[in-house]
């Protein structure tokens, strides 16, 4: 069951995260993206805080935080 | 059986999806785009430079390496300023007034002129934020910096002074 | 299950009537209950792979995570439960335009009473610990945890619950934690990050070490981004190694109720005690994806693996494993249709590998109307131990006003239990001491980490942001552990639920801000730092300069390491065990000292942000935190008493450690005089008693413990006067500069009832400036401290069963006591040198940031009492202006 569950999370998430290959955003028009509260962690000292504390009471695992998003610049 | 492939060709157009505009490279003559200016309704167009070396900047307010190139743009403009050389510091904020606020804390002492309007960003392609097009006398694009950093502005103040000086 | 009257009975009665006076039974000691829950969440594995801010930035952040009471059900539960006091410091920095440097330091302070086995309440776990009044009453003044015994089951193997006499009052399945009370113990991390960025590529490879008394863990990281498609699509890679040694010491006391027969291949003998060793090692590997959607919105997914092996149980945790043979039907006179059960506790076991898979999204979308941005996660866990667990969460960053950001959080969890997770096993059989795992799981545990439970926390996170460079930030949280609460039901009872809040403060200084904006900025900046950069005194001398310009603002940091070490002290000579033994120790029970110190190590982290109103007026305010460790020895010539001396055994090095906020200080500083080169200022301060000043010892032995001594306490516990004068001189090269300082206290006894010895200091200092940058000194002190006023409350406690008015070292009750719990042993005269650095960084983006460093070598102690003497003070600082 679970690797059912799984399998089509992933085909989800892909799928998902590709639909945007389609409909183009130039690198001048991310205005919005580049705002503080629009980051993947808009709040890090809190998020490393939080995912200490559950991570020591908790089975699972935090995911490791990716970086992306945001003002694209160079 | 077709969702495989559908999904694989999803992701190959995501990740190498390619700019299909005519993108502006080293070599060609610079677009004659239409500008705003940033206070009022007044209009104009890049061909008015023809004849100068053109440094031409693009940026925006929520762009953090613009807010670290002022500096250099404002030293590059005292010491080069005349007749001969011109900063353009083309502003992409969709709203006027955030690049307003953006002088106020970092002033800028080149001319800065609004693309609201996107002209001038779509006909050069503009790749990335911030963008730097340096132009001779003849319109020519003779070198094209993608972003910024500190330890590179040296590089383009020598090219710069290169192409003022004639070549 | 039918006896719910029951439970309900000991609800509310709290404890069972007319007690009868016993032998106390053997218990478990708590040294043994040693928490190291923060080490299992694996320090490595939770790096982020890359840390979102861009910009060079410092960032130091406190905070205080309290558990609430656990459910004891027979028996009131007096104990603090579980509280941990940390803080970090983080440090991002720009070495080059594309190499960027990061470290993080971060220590965590722990104590409390924490479930070391679940056993059925019909096995009495947590026995009631009895006290007579002087009026002849017998009371309960708390709990202490039983692991060994005998309990009753009924023919089809249900607990059967007795009240004092033996009598069977009900049956029921019902478990109970059985908690044990921890000495507090501080863990210490840190860890780095080297990353190299390309325009559209990084790479990150990183590293850390993470120690505590008993368990240490080295990890590293590597990890790289690649951004295509113009930057709307990024890839995340990363990989990680955790390599950590456990090595919990088993106390000698309690060994011989624990089974731990599965151990026999990794206990050591260490001196006395015995010491379980394991290893572990953790490879990790995640992939994720971010993806742009449109100019609102984004998406991002990763999955993660790790796969574990090695030694991976909480060696302070036990299982109750309870042998009922059915042979002994009827063997309990007063009893005769009950089953005698042997109880047992077993050390954990769990399977020597473990997978775990995690794969999970997040989307995130800008909301136009609040311009606020919705975060939603969720993240699905599985691995080899049977748990599934499902993350939700959402944020709502709502930002107000331009400086304001509030973000609501909320967040539910849901997992399965491990599959060889069991409260408590009955087991239809003897109790064999040849082979005790005989028929038994090849794998238990009862850690609630492990159970099937769901958790639903709320909380919000404020920002500010005072400046271009400067912002703070609070966040409080609110958690709920309950199994009801797991998704599809299947969760533990109610016996296992328990909740915590978090409440956290964090300062963040944008470097990058400090020096950017403006054409003249640059230049600016310069002049203003040159003007500074020399008027850094030395790192240990405090108050010892001022900002000039109205409305400038610094932030610093400060470290101070203090050590005593090495031989005795009365007054300037070494003194003798024998002497300390006869003289010290005045009052207390046998009018002589037992225990004398061997070492101390005092850790202070210190913010000092400082403002100025005006061009003559500084304000500072100086948060504080501090944190202690201390061993001691039994004096030659005493034999060490397992039952009354506070020292864990013979030869043991084991520490007491306290670890907490520290006093708080507000100073006005006021220029008096400033004209070519020289400059005269005096500070008028305040030090606000927020540091504790009422920790006790945990109870040892029957006995519980009273005050831990007067250099332990986290602060003053009175609100001090701190006046000082400084001067400081400059001419080309060399600098110069004197103070004068001293500490107050305003109050004759602090909460505790005694009150520190007035400080007078002197120091003066010399420096010389190699370049403008780079500076050395030399500094001289004089320090002059009154011994202690006053002496402790005396503090009510059980001391063998009995109730006595005063448990205090130094008391009649307490027998055990060394030189360091007497006032007359406080305080002193001091001479010091110090050898100081102080850098600035010159230029570039930077620029403005100062650091410096110096040793004071102590040179002639004069001490009162009998003191250890001392080995230095380290001090280490970072500060910048702006």
């Amino acid at each position: 069951m679970p690797r059912k569950l799984m399998l089509t999370l992933i085909a989800t998430a892909v799928s998902a995260s590709c639909l945007p290959g389609c409909t183009p955003l130039s690198p001048w028009q991310r205005g919005t993206l580049a705002k503080p509260s629009m980051a993947l962690e808009p709040t890090p000292m809190q998020d490393i805080l939080s995912e200490h504390t559950h991570g020591s009471r908790e089975a699972a695992s935090a995911g490791s935080s990716s970086s992306g998003g945001g003002c694209g610049c160079y | 059986m077709n969702k495989p492939i559908l999904t694989l060709l999803c992701i190959t157009s995501a990740i190498f999806f390619i700019q299909t505009a005519h993108a502006v490279e080293q070599g060609n003559i610079i677009p004659d785009c239409k500008l705003n200016s940033l206070s009022d309704a007044k209009t104009t167009t890049l061909k008015q430079f023809q004849g100068k070396v053109l440094y031409i900047d693009f940026w925006a307010s929520w762009c953090g390496p613009c807010a670290k190139s002022f500096p250099f743009l404002n030293t590059l403009h005292d010491a080069l300023k005349g007749d001969d050389f011109q900063i353009i510091g083309i502003n992409l904020d969709e709203n006027p007034s955030d690049a307003q606020d953006f002088l106020a804390k970092y002033p800028a002492s080149f001319s800065v002129v609004s693309d609201v309007q996107e002209q001038c960003a779509k006909q050069f392609a503009v790749q990335a934020m911030p963008s730097s097009y340096l132009v001779d006398r003849n319109g020519i694009i003779r070198h094209i910096h993608l972003g910024f950093r500190a330890d590179e502005a040296g590089e383009l103040k020598v090219l710069v002074e290169k192409l003022v000086a004639g070549h | 299950m039918a006896v719910t009257d029951r439970v309900r009975y000991f609800l509310k009665n709290g404890f069972l009537p007319s007690p009868s006076k016993r032998k106390p039974a053997p218990t478990v000691s708590p040294s043994l209950q040693a928490l190291t829950v923060a080490a299992l969440a694996l320090p490595g594995l939770m790096l982020p792979a890359a840390h979102a801010a861009e910009e060079d930035e410092v960032n130091f952040q406190y905070s205080h995570y309290q558990e609430g009471k656990r459910k004891l059900y027979n028996v009131k539960n007096t104990r603090n439960p579980i509280e941990v006091e940390s803080v970090v410091g983080k440090a991002r920095i720009s070495l080059t335009d594309r190499i960027k440097f990061a470290f993080n330091y971060i220590q965590d302070t722990w104590s409390g009473a924490t479930p070391v086995t679940t056993s059925p309440l019909a096995a009495n776990g947590n026995r009631a610990i009895l006290a007579d009044t002087p009026s002849g009453k017998t009371i309960t003044t708390g709990a202490s945890p039983y692991i060994y015994g005998q309990m009753l089951l009924n023919k089809k193997f249900v607990p059967i619950v007795v009240d004092q006499q033996g009598k069977a009052i009900g049956r029921t399945f019902l478990p109970v934690h059985v908690l044990s009370m921890a000495s507090p113990e501080t863990r210490k991390q840190g860890d780095f990050t080297l990353g190299y960025e390309w325009d559209e590529a990084a790479v990150n490879i990183g590293g850390g070490i993470s120690i505590e008394n008993d368990y240490e863990s080295r990890f590293g990281n590597v990890n790289g981004r690649w951004d295509f498609n113009q930057k709307l699509t990024t890839l995340n890679l990363g990989l990680s190694y955790t390599n950590s040694d456990t090595a919990a010491r088993i106390d000698h006391d309690a060994e011989i109720y624990l089974v731990k027969n599965a151990y026999d291949q990794q206990i050591e003998k260490s001196g006395n005690i015995n010491v379980l060793r394991g290893n572990r090692q953790d490879w990790g590997t995640s992939l994720g994806l971010t993806q742009v959607l449109n100019k609102t919105a984004l998406v991002e997914t990763s999955i993660g693996y790790t796969r574990s092996t090695g030694y991976m149980e909480n060696p302070y945790k036990a299982t109750t494993i309870v042998f009922a043979d059915p042979k002994t039907l009827g063997t309990d006179f007063s009893n005769p249709n009950a089953i005698v059960g042997q109880v047992r506790a077993f050390l954990e076991q769990r399977p020597d590998e473990r997978n775990q898979v995690s794969v999970g999204g997040r989307y995130i979308q800008h909301i136009g109307l609040l311009d606020a941005a919705l975060h939603l996660d969720y993240r699905f866990f599985h691995d080899d131990w049977g748990i599934n667990a499902h993350t939700f969460e959402a944020d709502w960053v709502q930002p107000i006003a331009s400086t304001w950001t509030v973000t609501p959080k909320v967040r539910y969890y849901s997992q399965d239990a491990a599959d060889f997770y069991y409260p408590y096993i009955i087991a239809k059989r003897a109790y064999s001491s040849t082979n005790p795992n005989k028929n038994l799981p090849a794998n238990f545990s009862s850690d609630q980490r492990l159970s099937a439970f769901g958790a639903l926390s709320g909380g919000v996170a404020i920002s500010k942001k005072l400046s271009k460079a400067v912002s703070v930030e609070a966040g409080f949280e609110y958690y709920t552990h309950a199994g009801s609460l797991k998704m599809d039901g299947g969760g533990e009872g109610r016996y296992s639920d328990f909740n915590y809040y978090q409440a956290n403060a964090s300062l963040n200084v944008n470097l990058a801000a400090l020096n950017s904006g403006g054409s003249s900025s640059s230049g600016h900046a310069h002049d203003h730092h040159g003007h500074h950069s020399g008027s850094h005194g030395p790192a240990g001398v405090m108050f010892g300069h001022m900002l000039n310009k109205t409305n400038e603002v610094m932030v610093g940091y400060r470290y101070m390491y203090n050590r005593q070490a090495g031989e005795m002290l009365h007054g300037t000579h070494p003194a003798s065990d024998q002497a300390i033994r006869k003289n010290a120790c005045l009052t207390g029970y046998t009018k002589n000292c037992r225990v004398t110190p061997t070492e101390m190590d005092m850790h202070m982290h210190m913010l000092d942000i400082m403002y100025a109103p005006t061009d003559w007026l500084n304000l500072m305010l100086m948060p504080q935190f501090v944190d202690m460790e201390m061993n001691m020895r039994m004096l030659d010539g005493l034999t060490y008493n397992p039952f009354q001396d506070h020292v864990h055994s013979d030869g043991d090095h084991s520490a007491h450690a306290t670890g907490g906020v520290g006093d708080t200080g507000m100073y006005a500083l006021f220029k008096l005089f400033d004209k070519e080169g020289h400059h005269v200022h005096a500070t008028l301060g305040l030090s606000a008693p927020t540091g504790d000043v009422d920790i006790k010892l945990r109870p040892m032995h029957h006995k519980d413990g009273g005050y831990i001594h007067y250099g332990m306490q986290l602060g003053s516990g009175t609100w001090d006067f701190k006046p000082s004068v400084t001067y400081t001189g400059k001419l080309n090269q060399w600098s110069w500069g004197a103070q004068f300082n001293a500490t107050t206290r305003l109050q004759n006894k602090n909460g505790s009832g005694y009150a520190l010895g007035d400080i007078f200091q002197g120091t003066a200092w010399g420096s010389y400036h190699f370049t403008p940058w780079l500076s050395a000194s030399v500094r001289g002190v004089y320090t002059d401290q009154a011994d202690i006023d006053g002496k402790f409350n005396p503090v009510q406690g059980v001391s063998n069963n009995v109730l006595v008015k005063n448990v205090n070292p130094g008391s009649k009750a307490n027998y055990s006591t060394g030189p360091m719990d007497y006032t007359g042993s406080y305080g002193g005269r001091y001479w010091d040198i110090g050898f100081g650095l102080n850098f600035t960084v010159p230029s570039g983006d930077l620029q403005g940031n100062s650091l410096g460093v110096e040793w004071l070598q102590p040179v002639q102690d004069d001490v009162n009492g009998y003191q250890l003497d001392r080995e230095g003070a380290l001090s280490a600082t970072w500060s910048v202006m702006f």
